[in-house]
């Protein structure tokens, strides 16, 4: 291989070939992620409104203490935790009954699976229309249904608090089910077959089958489910906006609807560049505890 | 391999190079005003009877391109535009409301230079409807600093089903139950006033299989409906009406700083107006209970025949009479909203004002300015406005809706007109979105029946006696 | 039941399945039947199984009546349809350029710290968007790019590369090394190893990699309402059109919309089954 000199040396230095590669990757997300977020970053130390014409003023930790001192904050999270709870719990729960029904080869197998799949390939925007349509009072199949089976009356279920928070986490459950359903499929299939045909030897009840062989081989998995769709969860705005707008009142107003209202119908866009850095808080501390665990998993693994 | 990179690499500078290209394609001879405007009729028909027959003049050519963004995110695309600077917008059609937000901003441009340089600006003002007037163009409220001219006057009218308010033998039933005459004709529904909206909607609240009109129902029947939603202004526009009819009041802008919140939003006069207005909603169809009869849900179960009467916006009046959309097409008949009997045995009809204004840019160069004014010209010309009337539009000046024939153009005129003295607007402050969706949220706890009038007005004075304070608008 | 949970199982089995995915299914089968129902029918009580079914919404996709006449107009949908490709096209061509490049570099040439470049990567991947939103206006203020093809296929690229750098890198991390150390040893440059041993091998990696950061970039709705003009808009803001214009929902319209979208991706993913985990779960899960 022929040497060259200058300049090209040093840049093809192997002892540079790492930062090389990577370079253009990091320069992109700097531009483009990095720099906005800095930029906001200092925005939540100023009090600054994007409607007036009004320089930002430093503040320190004003716009944090404005927005950690009002209710609204905490109720928007305890909903936002609500739902969350609600939601990734159904999907566990739900995705965990599918994968089971799915773990085994049967005929139409793989057609059956894609049709299962598919509210995953949905856009939020298109569900929460559907399921609003769903709900609604008059042309609504849920209360169709109900009235003509049960009660007589119509059904209008997203009346109450409860109600509505049933709505949101129902359509956002069925939605992404299937994503902890293709989870725990992959721990239901690296099962080695010989446990279970030793298991058969023992005479093992299914209970314990399941809880000395099926489980230990899902556990991290369905740790990194739960992690990967709460994560997905508290970012939920499109859904709960077209589905409720945050009501009946605030009952169902989650940290994503008050951080879009706060930035772009209230203009104190300091409140919102601090919630939103609250926000980000919690993304990176459950991103880290999602990386931790597939760490522990493949170390297991070796 | 390697090759093939390289190729991928060409291809790719080549279509951005394309691209920067395409987008630099606009002659110099041409001026293009770019207007923000929500994707529906009355905007269509601006772009499409612009590019049919606005009249060019001269050596430059005006072209004006209407950017249709959807109504649902019209809004915060506006406001994401205005406020990041980009500047991609000469001309905006706002709600009235938006104003002060984006004036403040800095973002709209004040017409009163041009106005006062220009007689045919001047006779386009002078012409315009002065309640209308002050919603649309001024900043602050009602002061003499103009920022807009009419895209769109709107206000309330009261869409009810003829074959049923008509009916002969319901007709006898009502008047022998109620001793009153169930309302018909536009006559009849002057003098309806809220109250007997409770009889109206007793007497037409039927089940499914129930006979109506001579007809068994093929599901269950409501009378009179109007707004109860929580999405943007979807309560709060019919309950100021109620406010106002009552003799109550909202915290008047125009009174700063001396007007207060606290003991005018929550005054027993407005207590008792908005408990009538939750008294009504309970005899109404059950839809408002989500929160959710805003003004499209509620035209859905109108056009589907599933309630007698809304009361609407006249803006949303075009696909009730589309056979292709409407099963009511030609069984609606259209009257003014019924209102509230004073003390001298008058009808007050107070509503609030719908509809928006287009306004002009801050950045805009004297070259598109001159265009701009052309378009103003043009759009609020006689023809022009008679034209956009008949395709489903409106227009608030006095020279064309008080012109003989005028109510002929489209059947909902006459209620149109008649209501437009009676409109008065909502705060225009740029903390308008706050005061909203704060209210928007407590009224929607009352629609839904989490609490009563008088503690949902208490919350709203008291955060607005605050808020208001804060930014110094009440001392 | 439980003991034929791993193994071989019958008609029986899928019987089941079938009415399990029915019942899952419904709520979309609603949706895809809504495309070709009239308004009435859509909205009938109670609920029409058996209708004649209507071409109406997929013409209206691209042809609207105009404001005052019974006359069509193009709606320009065939110009959005062109921008997302194009510009889902080229901003995930760019993503896998980059992205590949960085992916083989964090493999196969570690840096001090190179987990903590990785966490951050991934970390504004799961970011809310809405948080950058006003500074990325901003930036695209400054430098012109609101409303052009280059802003937009930029932002997307920034938004699929740390997709493309993680799902990218899992493939490498797979490969076995002895390969590419046996070529070195016969003399091979690093770039006859990277485009001669190590790309050949995970041609599958970037195909699924592909496919997933256009489905992402295909369905991506804020970024395209915000940053794009009438010239350079997608199809996901086009789809809200269908939202509150003069009636309330138009569904049939939404539907036959949503089924134009979901065919293509519903293809893909029945082909590519075997990497779908790896893919929702941005390569992070192998298996």
């Amino acid at each position: 291989m022929k040497r060259s000199s200058g300049f090209l040396a040093w840049f093809m230095d192997p002892k540079r070939r790492g930062p090389m590669l990577i370079a253009p990757a990091i320069i992109v997300l700097l531009l483009v992620n990095i720099i906005p977020l800095m930029w906001s970053f200092g925005l939540s130390f100023f009090k600054y409104r994007a409607n007036t014409l009004k320089l930002p003023n430093f503040s320190w930790f004003y716009s944090y203490e404005k927005v950690l001192t009002k209710d609204n904050i905490w109720e928007s999270l305890q909903t936002t935790a609500i739902i969350v709870a609600g939601s990734v719990g159904m999907q566990m729960i739900l995705g965990f009954l599918l994968a089971l029904l799915f773990a085994s080869q049967f005929p139409l197998r793989k057609i059956l699976l894609m049709f299962v799949l598919a509210p995953m390939m949905l856009s939020n925007v298109a569900v929460a229309i559907y399921f609003k349509l769903f709900y609604e009072p008059e042309f609504g199949l849920l209360s169709q249904f109900v009235q003509s089976f049960i009660t007589g009356e119509m059904y209008v279920l997203l009346s109450t608090p409860a109600g509505a928070l049933i709505g949101v986490i129902f359509a956002d459950a069925w939605q992404w089910t299937p994503f902890v359903m293709l989870l725990v499929l992959a721990g239901l299939v690296s099962v080695p077959k010989h446990l279970y045909e030793a298991a058969e030897i023992d005479r093992m009840s299914w209970w314990r089958k399941f809880t000395t062989i099926t489980f230990p081989y899902v556990r991290s998995l369905l740790l990194l489910a739960v992690l990967f769709r709460t994560i997905e969860t508290v970012k939920i705005f499109d859904l709960v906006f077209i589905l409720t707008n945050g009501g009946p009142g605030t009952a169902t107003e989650t940290i994503g609807v008050l951080v879009y209202r706060t930035a772009f119908q209230f203009f104190r866009t300091s409140n919102s560049a601090a919630m939103g850095y609250i926000l980000l808080f919690a993304v990176i501390v459950l991103t880290s505890l999602y990386l931790y665990v597939i760490k522990q998993r493949e170390s297991e693994e070796i | 391999m390697l090759n093939l990179t390289k190729k991928i690499l060409l291809a790719f500078l080549a279509s951005i190079v394309f691209s920067l290209g395409v987008s630099k394609t606009v002659n110099s001879k041409t001026v293009e005003i770019i207007m923000a405007a929500p994707d529906w009729p009355p905007t269509r028909f601006m772009q499409e009877y612009f590019n049919s027959s606005f009249p060019q003049e001269g050596d430059t050519e005006i072209k004006l391109t209407l950017d249709f963004i959807p109504w649902d995110n019209f809004y915060t695309n506006v406001a994401a535009s205005l406020t990041s600077g980009e500047q991609k917008y000469s001309m905006i059609v706002s709600d009235s409301q938006w104003l002060g937000a984006f004036i403040e901003g800095g973002y709209f441009q004040k017409l009163n230079k041009y106005i006062d340089a220009d007689p045919e600006l001047q006779a386009i003002f002078d012409d315009m409807h002065q309640g209308y007037k002050e919603g649309y163009t001024t900043y602050p409220y009602k002061s003499e600093n103009y920022y807009g001219f009419p895209q769109f006057p709107d206000n309330y009218v009261n869409f009810y089903r003829t074959d049923i308010f008509c009916n002969p033998e319901e007709n006898a039933a009502f008047r022998a139950k109620y001793g009153k005459k169930l309302p018909c004709t536009y006559a009849d529904w002057e003098i309806v006033v809220w109250d007997d909206i409770f009889d109206i909607n007793e007497f037409l609240t039927r089940k499914k299989g129930e006979m109506m009109a001579g007809k068994p129902l093929e599901d269950d029947m409501f009378g009179v409906t109007y707004q109860a939603g929580k999405a943007y202004d979807f309560s709060s526009m019919q309950i100021n009406g109620f406010f106002w009819q009552y003799g109550g009041d909202i915290w008047r802008e125009d009174q700063q700083p001396d007007a207060q919140a606290i003991g005018v939003v929550n005054s027993d006069i407005n207590v008792a107006a908005l408990t009538k207005y939750l008294d009504l909603l309970a005899t109404m169809h059950p839809s408002h209970k989500t929160g959710g009869m805003g003004i499209f849900e509620m035209q859905a179960l109108y056009l589907e025949g599933k309630i007698a009467s809304m009361i609407n916006w006249v803006g949303l009046g075009a696909p009730v009479v589309d056979p292709n959309l409407s099963k009511v097409n030609d069984i609606t008949g259209y009257a003014r909203q019924p209102g509230t009997m004073q003390d001298d045995g008058t009808i007050s009809r107070w509503a609030n004002l719908g509809g928006q204004p287009f306004v002009l840019t801050t950045w805009m160069t004297q070259e598109e300015i001159d265009a701009s004014f052309k378009i103003i010209k043009w759009w609020l010309s006689y023809d022009v406005q008679i034209e956009a009337v008949k395709a489903g539009g409106q227009s608030c000046m006095k020279s064309i809706i008080y012109s003989d024939g005028y109510n002929a153009l489209a059947p909902w005129n006459a209620a149109y007109v008649a209501s437009m003295d009676w409109q008065k607007d909502v705060w225009h402050i740029p903390e308008f979105f706050e005061l909203l969706t704060q209210q928007q949220e407590e009224f929607d706890k009352a629609i839904t029946g989490q609490q009563d009038a008088k503690t949902t007005l208490d919350n709203i004075a008291e955060f607005q006696q605050e808020l208001l304070e804060e930014v110094d608008r009440i001392q | 039941m439980k003991k034929k949970a791993i193994g071989q199982s019958g008609w029986l089995w899928t019987a089941l399945a079938s009415v399990v995915a029915f019942i899952y299914f419904f709520p979309v089968l609603f949706i895809i039947l809504t495309a070709f129902r009239s308004r009435s029918d859509t909205l009938a009580t109670p609920p029409k199984w058996i209708f004649s079914p209507t071409f109406e919404n997929f013409y209206h996709i691209f042809f609207r009546s105009m404001a005052n006449s019974t006359e069509y107009v193009a709606t320009g949908f065939h110009v959005y349809f062109f921008n997302s490709i194009y510009i889902s096209g080229m901003s995930v061509l760019l993503a896998l350029l980059i992205g590949t490049l960085a992916a083989y570099g964090f493999s196969r040439h570690p840096l001090r710290g190179n987990d903590t470049y990785l966490f951050i990567i991934l970390t504004t991947r799961m970011l809310p968007p809405i948080i950058v939103i006003v500074p990325i206006f901003l930036i695209f203020r400054i430098t012109g790019l609101a409303g052009t093809y280059t802003g937009i296929i930029l932002m997307y690229t920034a938004f699929n590369l740390p997709f493309s750098i993680w799902m990218m890198k899992s493939f490498f991390d797979e490969l076995n090394t002895e390969i590419e150390d046996a070529s070195r040893m016969d003399g091979a440059s690093e770039r006859s190893v990277f485009f001669g041993v190590c790309i050949p091998q995970v041609k599958a990696g970037l195909a699924a990699t592909s496919v997933f950061a256009l489905i992402l970039t295909w369905n991506e709705f804020l970024f395209s309402l915000l940053l794009t003009n009438k010239l350079t808009r997608t199809m996901p803001p086009a789809m809200a059109r269908t939202i509150g214009g003069e009636i309330n929902v138009d569904y049939g319209l939404l539907a036959a919309m949503i089924c134009l979208f979901i065919i293509p991706i519903f293809l893909i993913t029945y082909l590519l089954q075997n990497q779908l985990l790896r893919g929702v779960t941005f390569g992070t899960i192998k298996k």
